[in-house]
């Protein structure tokens, strides 16, 4: 099984990590896209059908909550699994990502290892991710 | 109060640096020296109580080569861009860091802005820490916080 995976983030270097890490972790991968925010993303999701979506919280247009209560109010991409790598701290606004949805976040920093940890532990619930089930967030 | 934050500031930006971008800085007192490095990024932060902004200045040879780790290629395969880019990500992550640190209220992080530093760089003059940033013995950067008016 391969997996189409999304990446939201405004930073490409961030977008470029993240493509090379799950490269790295050899997971089958699909189409690979990207976006540089919440509605880009949004847009994109119009037209594919995406297994994955990494995104970042902090982002300017729409940033990451907005992208997923957005999204859950899609009836194609309600279970779509949606796992955040973010520099946010403010723990109301993480509970909140995890309150609409959210498979799980990683704050950065983060060394390469916890990242590939992180994504082992997201992708591997995407062979059932459809059920809808949520995970604890991961800050390391 | 100023106390409290030095040493605060300094150990985020040491372990973001350390953990990302594979850069081990020191910090150097620097008294009233306010030299101008190349580029500048700064974010901002705010919550009820008020503002704050962080500002990190480097020189481009520091920059180049801290993107190059970063990005995990060599330093002439950095692209401007990039250096545009990791700046801010890097700013992004010191207020990240920080705001968690400091724990004190519920801060909410701005959007990393960059600018590449001109010949009349503006001065903030109520800093409240300043830092200057040295790698193998060089000054490569500072870094500055401020409490914003409103």
């Amino acid at each position: 099984m391969s997996y189409n995976v999304l990446i939201v983030d405004d930073s490409s270097s961030m977008r470029k990590i993240i493509w090379k890490i799950l490269q790295l972790l050899g997971f089958e991968l699909g189409e690979c896209l990207e976006a540089s925010n919440g509605q880009e993303a949004l847009d994109i999701l119009e037209g594919k059908w995406i297994d994955l979506i990494l995104a970042d919280v902090n982002m300017p247009v729409m940033d990451g909550v907005g992208f997923i209560r957005s999204l859950r109010e899609r009836d194609i991409c309600r279970d779509t699994p949606v796992a955040f790598i973010t520099s946010e701290a403010n723990e109301d606004r993480l509970h909140q990502l995890m309150d609409l949805g959210a498979s799980g976040y990683i704050r950065k920093p983060f060394r390469p290892e916890e990242m590939k940890a992180f994504l082992r532990r997201i992708m591997g619930e995407t062979d059932g991710p459809r059920i809808g089930t949520s995970v604890e967030g991961c800050d390391f | 109060m100023v106390l409290e934050l030095e040493p605060v500031l300094k150990d985020v930006i040491s372990e973001i640096l350390e953990t990302m971008f594979f850069a081990m800085v020191e910090f150097k007192d620097c008294g009233r020296e306010d030299r101008c490095f190349d580029y500048e990024s700064e974010i901002e932060l705010q919550n009820h109580e008020g503002r704050i902004a962080i500002s990190l200045q480097l020189s481009e040879e520091f920059t180049r080569m801290i993107t190059a780790g970063f990005l995990g290629v060599e330093e002439n395969q950095v692209k401007d861009e990039d250096l545009l880019d990791s700046m801010k990500e890097l700013v992004n992550m010191i207020g990240g860091g920080y705001s968690a640190r400091i724990n004190d209220a519920a801060w909410k992080l701005g959007i990393p802005r960059f600018r590449k530093i001109g010949p009349d760089p503006t001065r903030r003059a109520q800093a409240a820490v300043r830092l200057v940033l040295s790698y193998l013995e060089e000054p490569v950067g500072s870094a500055v916080l401020s409490y914003l008016p409103g």
